[in-house]
């Protein structure tokens, strides 16, 4: 039941407790000071009451010594009649002797003798309350001495009623006031929870429309005077001024001098003796409203700005999805437990996988088992010693080799322990192409800077040789030795032609440079050829740029490479074919040459070495191998550069080429020169 | 119930308890149970007085001592009764009501001249003197009486018309000095009491007073002495006197002299007491010539003493 009665308490509304805890603590207060109180004032009116009386016997005990010695029973007489008929509440007097005689009395008709029997000393606690037929009375005996004598006693009977009657009109007065008080109290009480609820009740208000996310409220009352009028300081800039909803002790950055350019609440200490302060500064509930609006201001400053930084975190990762969708490196972050947790489109493509299902996989879920395996130990390591991993890998898929460079770095997160790792991958198989290819072409100057050393070494005794063997022909009659004198020539005439050639592609020989029509070299080797290659069922088709340069260079020599090219292709196709000679000049002002078959193309394993000295796939006896090195040579000398593709791209054959059911896929050679202007 | 709220309980009752408390048991007593009563007379015993210059509780704080170590000494009864002025003593010695009479010399005179007292025993005054005298006595500041001849024209307050010392004495002054009754603005008598005679004058009531010397000693814890001065002092007179009544048998008179000469202030510190509480130190034996010079006083004041 007490239970009952406490959470029905508990849940009344805060105004009644307020209201039925101050009226029971008043009326519990009223009635402790108003039952103290009323006990207070009858003790005391008794004690006055006894006081009185007690005065009233000494007095007339010490008047009557006198008598008393003189046995002047007149005088005796007159003095206790005259008391008796001064008080009304004076019920009786009487004086005894020492042997207890009654001396004089008040008493009309007899002397009521049991007086005579009680309080009959003196020394003993007076008055003694006495129980009458006129009701309580208190008893005085006080004894007459003189000296050390004691001479006899006088008592006097004093009524209690009117003590009885003042105590209670006292009561009655106590209790009319404790009345009052408490009374006005409890409208007090009232007055005062309304004024304090209602605040609350604003404040609960203001709470809910928050709840509600409606942060422009105000719960503290708007002020008599703000800072500015009390201050009459005209500062416009500063940020308490026009600021109806905050106290400028709030406020950071404020502009008064005691303000300190202090923050809340490191300057309330100083505000506390500002007069802004101290006018406007209200009880503990108007500080909690004012707080409370600082509060929904502050906060929804902060949702604001947290609004911003969401929607700049928002743009960010836009901007970095983009990045990781954009570029073709492959960019993954794994966990502690090599799990990945976020991956670039490019990684995720090169596995088939989305982005969001490559989330939570392992190395093992996307690799192969012993790659992945070596995957783990190595990401193990990293994250064991947090010594970061390079390396380059290659592998071979259906498009060729593919290399791949590979960095693995620890990530570490804020206490600097190990959270993770983070694989970049790039495909660098173009750039090891790139670096065979530099590689081949120092090769080749190596190669051409050896044969042309050896071609000039060589070349005289060439000299020498087929000289003296003229000599000898010239000398000799003998028809056989003329013959193997003439095989002796031929064959060193042979040599001396390879050597020509060496130096040619090692650039030793010397040449004139003159202004060249490229256009009118073609024709004429094109010319030249077009007869013996129609023979063998190989048609040439001339595509040549109708407004090409000239270009600065050794007609010969080029119209020896424009030769070397055609015999190739034609070498290549062997029956029935194509050759497609084009012309045309780039974008970059460079002259492009082309010369494209239809023959049955170059491996990719020889594309590297085709302009390697001596190179050839041809039957031994057919060719020296030097052809396309001297072309390389001749070509390089004229400051451009000479390089083979096959099969042909689609762009180098002309639409004019028939199809035809013995055309291999060919292969294109493409020269580019600089012009004169380029050249210089 | 929560501790708080029984401590409030517990506090509220204690409270109420106080309050209403009521401690006191009346005792039941009869007051319409009525019997006459009656007034018992004292038994018979020889009578005691001393003259009233004083209060009569001064008289019976002097004397009750005395009276009672007499009545244990001789082992008669004897009461101390007090007379109103000193014409009722006077007139209670002659209607036998007192047999011993402590009164000043004139007094004396008159009681033996009338009804044929006979003196017993003088007493030793304070300063050891067996006689006394009377002085004029005025207030500090009053500059105007410095001798008997200046209280010419002044009012003269003294203690009563047979009075020794407050009266008489000091009017054989005056006479000395040429200055009879008719002289003065007016004389007003205390009443008998020498304190009323000093109160007079210390309230500036009368121009000067007359007492019996010693009485300032008096009223010393009660005013301030130093206000008054005494501007002259009388001859010596023979001082206080017991007599005693020709109705008391020789015996008792026998008796009580012997006890009264018994009294050692000296050395007998319940004496001492005795005396003190009378104020004086002891007793002489008197006889009635010693009274001479009180009757001669008496024939130059005018005052018809024998």
């Amino acid at each position: 039941m007490n239970k009952d009665l406490f959470k029905r308490l508990y849940s009344l509304r805060f105004r009644t407790k307020i209201i039925l805890g101050m009226a029971l603590m008043l009326i519990c207060s009223g009635l402790t000071i108003g039952l103290f109180l009323s006990a207070m004032s009858s003790r005391a009116l008794l004690d006055e009451g006894k006081k009185r009386g007690m005065a009233l016997t000494s007095g007339l005990a010490f008047r009557l010594a006198e008598p008393l010695l003189a046995m002047d029973f007149l005088r005796m007489k007159n003095s206790i009649d005259n008391n008796f008929d001064q008080y009304d509440d004076v019920l009786y007097i009487f004086l005894t002797d020492t042997n207890g005689n009654v001396l004089s009395h008040t008493f009309s008709g007899g002397f009521p003798s049991d007086l005579l029997k009680v309080n009959t000393d003196s020394r003993g606690p007076q008055p003694l309350l006495l129980g009458t037929e006129r009701g309580a009375v208190y008893d005085f005996n006080v004894s007459v001495i003189l000296g050390e004598q004691t001479l006899g006693s006088v008592r006097l009977g004093l009524s209690r009623d009117n003590m009885d009657a003042q105590i209670r009109q006292q009561r009655l007065i106590i209790l009319i006031c404790t009345l009052g008080v408490v009374s006005l109290g409890i409208v007090l009480a009232l007055g005062f929870a309304r004024t304090v609820t209602l605040r609350l009740n604003r404040l609960r208000e203001s709470a809910e429309e928050i709840v509600r996310g409606n942060l422009n409220v105000q719960v503290g009352s708007p002020l008599e005077k703000n800072c500015w009028d009390i201050m009459e300081c005209g500062r416009t800039d500063c940020p308490a001024h026009g600021d109806l909803r905050q106290r400028c002790w709030y406020l950071t950055g404020t502009l008064c001098l005691n303000c300190q350019d202090k923050a809340y609440p490191h300057k309330i200490e100083s505000c506390r003796l500002c007069p802004v302060f101290r006018y406007n500064f209200g009880d503990e509930i108007q500080e909690l409203a004012e707080v409370f609006d600082v509060m929904a201001v502050t906060i929804k400053r902060h949702i604001e700005e947290l609004t911003e930084r969401e929607k700049t975190i928002a743009r960010q990762q836009g901007l970095l999805k983009t990045v990781m969708n954009v570029t073709p490196d492959f960019i993954a972050l794994q966990d502690k437990d090599l799990t990945y947790r976020f991956a670039s489109k490019a990684f995720c493509d090169y596995f088939g996988l989305s982005e969001d299902e490559m989330v939570g996989k392992t190395d093992s879920d996307i690799f192969a088992k012993k790659q992945a395996e070596l995957h783990v130990r190595e990401d193990r390591q990293i994250l064991r010693t947090g010594r970061p991993l390079i390396k380059e890998i290659t592998f071979r898929r259906l498009a060729g080799q593919h290399w791949f460079h590979i960095v693995k770095v620890p990530v570490y997160d804020q206490d600097g322990s190990i959270m993770g790792l983070l694989l970049a991958a790039r495909d660098i198989s173009m750039l090891k192409k790139i670096q065979e290819q530099l590689i081949q072409s120092q090769k080749m100057e190596d190669l051409g800077r050896l044969a042309g050393g050896v071609a000039h070494e060589i070349n005289t005794p060439l000299g020498i040789i087929l000289g003296y063997t003229q000599l000898l022909m010239d000398d000799t009659m003998d028809q056989e030795f003329l013959e193997n004198l003439q095989v002796v020539e031929k064959q060193t005439k042979i040599c001396r032609k390879i050597v020509s050639d060496l130096l040619g592609f090692s650039r030793h020989a010397q040449s004139v440079r003159e202004a060249v029509d490229l256009n009118e070299s073609l024709h004429e080797v094109v010319h030249l050829v077009k007869h013996a290659f129609s023979l063998k069922g190989i048609d040439i088709v001339q595509q040549l740029g109708e407004t090409l340069p000239l270009l600065a260079g050794n007609k010969e020599r080029l119209k020896q490479v424009w030769l070397n090219l055609l015999n190739n292709g034609a070498d290549a196709i062997g029956r029935d074919g194509s050759i497609v000679v084009r012309s045309r000049q780039e974008p970059d002002g460079q002259i492009e040459v082309s010369v494209a078959d239809t023959g049955p193309g170059i491996p990719p394993e020889h594309l590297n070495k085709i302009f390697d000295p001596f190179f050839t796939t041809k039957q031994v006896g057919k060719g020296t191998g030097l052809g396309l090195s001297v072309s390389f040579g001749i070509i390089k000398e004229h400051g451009g550069a000479i390089s083979v593709q096959s099969p042909v791209p689609a762009e180098y054959l002309s639409d004019a080429v028939a199809p035809s059911g013995s055309s291999g896929p060919g292969a294109v050679f493409v020269i580019k020169l600089p012009t004169v202007q380029q050249g210089g | 119930m929560p501790k708080p709220l029984t401590i409030l309980c517990a506090v509220l009752l204690a409270v109420m308890l106080a309050s209403c408390g009521e401690d006191e048991q009346p005792v039941k007593v009869s007051l319409r149970k009525r019997n006459e009563v009656a007034v018992k007379l004292p038994e018979p015993a020889i009578t005691y007085a001393y003259l009233p210059q004083y209060s009569h509780s001064e008289s019976f704080q002097r004397h009750q001592q005395l009276v009672a170590y007499l009545a244990e000494e001789t082992g008669l009864p004897i009461r101390q009764v007090f007379p109103e002025t000193f014409t009722e003593h006077i007139s209670m010695f002659g209607r036998g009501k007192i047999d011993i009479s402590f009164s000043n010399p004139f007094v004396y005179v008159n009681l033996a001249s009338q009804y044929n007292a006979k003196a017993m025993t003088r007493i030793i005054e304070e300063d050891g003197q067996a006689e006394f005298r009377g002085q004029i006595i005025v207030r500090r500041d009053n500059e105007s009486i410095r001798s008997p001849e200046d209280c010419r024209g002044k009012s003269w307050v003294a203690v009563d018309p047979a009075s020794a010392g407050g009266y008489l004495f000091p009017l054989g002054l005056f006479v000395d000095h040429g200055l009879n009754l008719r002289d003065f603005k007016e004389v007003v008598f205390s009443g008998g009491r020498q304190e009323n005679v000093i109160l007079g004058v210390y309230a500036g009531l009368h121009d000067f007073g007359t007492i019996r010397e010693g009485s300032l000693r008096v009223l010393a814890n009660k005013i301030d002495i130093d206000q008054l001065k005494v501007v002259a002092t009388s001859r010596s007179y023979p001082g206080w006197v017991y007599a005693y009544s020709p109705r008391l048998p020789k015996e008792a008179v026998d008796k009580i002299k012997a006890a009264m000469l018994k009294l050692d202030y000296a050395h007998n510190p319940k004496h001492r007491a005795i005396l003190d509480a009378a104020r004086f130190i002891g007793f002489v034996p008197s006889d009635d010539r010693d009274f001479d010079p009180i009757r001669e006083l008496n024939r130059k004041v005018g005052l018809a003493g024998e």
